[in-house]
């Protein structure tokens, strides 16, 4: 195992994203916006996004926001501020921001902005780390981050540091690397790096890797794929990447790395199954491990994948694009 | 007949027979998917349809009379795509794809119908009118909604629509429904986002207006117990609801409650000593009795317990496990956590009394046998044999990286005593030999 097998990603990814007569793929259908970011940015990173039907993708996009504002994962279900990032993301990728009502968007996730600085995911309430990052993320990309308050976003976003360094979902909640990555890459955005003690959570960052070069996401856990984005990004937000192997963790993505197709039940195609990457060796694959594995291979510069921006977690000539057009 | 209608036929009646389920068994709390193969076992010819699989597994000579019955009574459809048995549900792998889709469909239609009506009964002056078919509409949608969470764990929209409609209610019953159902839908997918979700967000609901929430609350720390694959989600949950009781139930003596549970966890933690959460969960209680004691210190209370002593007997009960459990890195976090507030809250604070310079002195060679003895622990779990023993060697991994923890928490007036204890130890030589890895941390960390 020493490289990197485009083609049969490639391949894997228009093939999953036409799958839907499974119950495995139809019972994800209702985040299927996530699912075509993750599927998008991956085939962008690979250099192959002029493999897909640009119009097919945008109008459905746009068929899956709401009058509130928000997108939803799939025609037909509630909007939320998960797939309100993967909307715009998507519309980002395919140079198509411009077709946005950025003002309904923005309108959608300042209403989800709390007294305390926090965001909650919908209507419903529920209060997460993540949606901070999103809102300000989006806004960001929209040029609307100053319709929020920024001041009371960032403060709440501290006040769920943990003494380890890293950041759990809500105060006091455990740290995690997907937390992590999201309040680091909001206060990145938002210019607070400077509030951050780099040295104690990059210590944290980098004990998440194993002996098998892997990455987890807290101790005690099992190494992930999905891991290398999450820990990596954070990383080198704050300047401490050189602190990990890099060369143990290429090889450890490059080994979840699906390439001669196992013949499972007789649903699938033996051809279908080439390609992708799983969550670790010798597992099943999916879109989602497939995307954060080629987006940790990029940040670690590995040849042939396009460098990442690893705030906006958006291919960096797309965030150039949006930013000094 | 078309082949698609045929389908769509199948599928209809599929959803009816898992609703009809529902309805003889309202006390469904457990359920899974099994594989044909499987169901074949447990609906064999050789037994009787509804046997436990240990029944058919080891057939008794005794049948009892019910069971006779059953055989007689049921259904062959029924027993071919689904099985029901004390309370436990199986639904067949085969069938799957077509319940979800006639599932998803049936609960579309009921929401739109039932959002259709609602707007029009806004609408009507005479809202009596509205009502029966508002009624029917809604236990029509509770019902699909049901059916499709049960295929599809973190389907926003169905878990929406049920707390749309409870949102409208004020029964306490009706929010404890919808906590079976979720610990229903957590039995077969423990790591359903959504689910958790939908608990916290019935539980702030009724928290407000219930009496008996504390046993609430004790039955959620059993059911997060009795998950066995202890998450994330899970812990901050608990925790979430802590913050709850403290905000909503002001008249509760939270720092007693809160040593309560520190105590009763320690069992648990005790037989979970890899996993992080649990520790973390116990650094949270212990941070929050810190803060409590803090501000109740001018204040007398009713209550009287030593907080150093507490933290004494956390930090002994760590070394314990710590030289029992060799190489677990959990322990060792909690460890670096534990040191880390005795320095910097019991070792270095600053005292007002007429005693001061004496208290200084005596804080001093407090701190000075700690070190002494946290250095000699370390030491010990670092000697790296030569074999391959991957516990021994994270033992010592984890013991360095500790000692280069206390030099980093030691506060500057400190430093010295720690750097005289270090004497002798090549510190950096030590990280880099049990831990090659992490040379670039140490190097910058230790300069």
């Amino acid at each position: 195992m020493g490289e990197l097998v485009t083609e049969k990603h490639v391949r894997y990814i228009l093939a999953a994203e036409k799958r839907k007569d499974d119950f495995e793929s139809v019972v994800m259908e209702h985040l299927r916006m996530n699912g075509v970011y993750w599927g998008l940015t991956t085939l962008d990173l690979l250099g192959k996004l002029d493999t897909v039907d640009v119009n097919e993708f945008v109008s459905w996009v746009m068929s899956c926001q709401h009058e509130s504002g928000g997108f939803s994962g799939n025609i037909g279900h509630d909007p939320h501020i998960l797939y309100t990032l993967s909307a715009v993301q998507v519309l980002a990728l395919f140079n198509k921001l411009d077709i946005i009502d950025v003002d309904k968007v923005t309108k959608y996730i300042v209403s989800l902005q709390n007294e305390d600085g926090s965001f909650s995911g919908d209507i419903w309430g529920e209060v997460d780390t993540r949606f901070s990052y999103i809102a300000i993320s989006c806004l960001s990309i929209l040029h609307c981050l100053d319709k929020i308050n920024v001041e009371k976003a960032v403060k709440y976003i501290l006040s769920c540091k943990n003494m380890d360094g890293g950041f759990g979902c809500t105060p006091g909640g455990e740290s995690h690397a997907g937390q992590i990555f999201c309040c680091v890459g909001a206060l990145a955005i938002t210019g607070s790096l400077d509030l951050v003690d780099k040295d104690l959570l990059g210590w944290w960052l980098c004990e998440r890797q194993v002996k098998s070069g892997g990455l987890n996401g807290r101790p005690e856990k099992l190494p992930d794929v999905c891991y290398s984005w999450w820990v990596l990004s954070s990383l080198i937000m704050i300047d401490r990447v050189h602190w990990i192997n890099k060369e143990k963790l290429i090889k450890f993505i490059l080994n979840c790395q699906v390439v001669l197709a196992e013949l499972l039940s007789c649903d699938f195609e033996s051809d279908t199954e080439n390609g992708g990457i799983s969550d670790r060796p010798d597992d099943a694959v999916d879109i989602f491990h497939t995307y954060f594995g080629v987006a940790g291979l990029s940040l670690l510069e590995y040849p042939g994948v396009k460098p990442i921006d690893p705030a906006y977690a958006l291919p960096v000539d797309v965030v150039d694009r949006i930013f000094f057009k | 007949m078309s082949k698609e209608s045929c389908s769509e036929e199948k599928g209809l009646n599929l959803l009816h027979q898992l609703e009809d389920i529902f309805e003889n068994d309202p006390l469904i709390d457990e359920m899974g998917y099994i594989h044909p193969s499987q169901f074949s076992l447990l609906n064999d010819e050789s037994g009787i349809p509804g046997d436990s699989p240990e029944e058919v597994l080891h057939p008794s000579a005794e049948r009892t009379a019910s069971s006779v019955e059953s055989l007689l009574d049921a259904s062959n459809q029924e027993n071919l795509y689904f099985w029901n048995r004390d309370h436990k549900l199986g639904i067949s792998t085969q069938i799957l794809l077509q319940l979800y889709r006639s599932a998803k469909q049936s609960f579309m239609s009921a929401f739109k119908q039932y959002k259709a009506s609602n707007i029009q009964s806004d609408k009507v002056v005479d809202s009596s009118y509205a009502f029966p078919s508002c009624d029917h509409l809604e236990s029509i949608l509770m019902r699909h909604s049901r059916s499709l969470l049960l295929l599809s764990c973190d389907f926003i929209t169905a878990w929406n629509c049920r707390k749309y409609v409870l949102s409208k209610k004020n029964q306490p019953s009706v929010f404890m429904d919808e906590l079976h159902l979720s610990a229903l839908v957590l039995s077969y997918a423990p790591k359903s986002e959504q689910a958790w979700s939908h608990r916290r967000w019935v539980i702030k609901s009724i928290s407000a207006n219930c009496s008996n929430f504390n046993e609430i609350l004790e039955k959620e720390s059993e059911l997060v117990e009795k998950i066995a694959e202890v998450l994330i989600l899970c812990r901050n949950y608990i925790l979430l609801n802590w913050k709850e009781i403290k905000d909503e139930l002001p008249c509760l003596e939270s720092p007693m409650l809160v040593l309560h549970e520190l105590k009763r966890a320690r069992n648990w933690a005790a037989q979970h000593i890899a996993d992080n959460s649990c520790f973390h969960y116990r650094r949270r209680l212990l941070l929050k009795i810190l803060e409590d004691s803090s501000c109740r210190r001018c204040v007398s209370s009713g209550y009287n317990f030593d907080m150093e002593q507490l933290w004494k007997d956390e930090l002994d009960w760590n070394r314990t496990l710590v030289n029992r459990f060799v190489g677990r890195e959990a322990l060792w976090l909690h460890r670096r956590f534990l040191s880390s507030c005795w320095i910097n809250h019991f070792l270095t604070e600053s005292s007002n009394t007429s005693n001061a310079s004496k208290e200084t002195a005596s804080k001093y060679h407090e701190f000075g046998e700690f070190l002494e003895n946290e250095l000699c622990l370390a030491k010990s779990c670092s000697t790296i044999l030569d074999n391959d023993f991957e516990d021994l060697q994270s033992q010592a991994k984890h013991s360095a990286c500790y000692i280069l923890w206390l030099r980093t928490q030691v506060p500057k007036p400190l430093e010295n005593e720690l750097l005289e204890k270090l004497r002798g130890v090549d510190l950096l030589n030590l990280l880099n030999k049990s831990c090659p890895e992490r040379s670039s941390l140490f190097n910058d960390i230790m300069k």
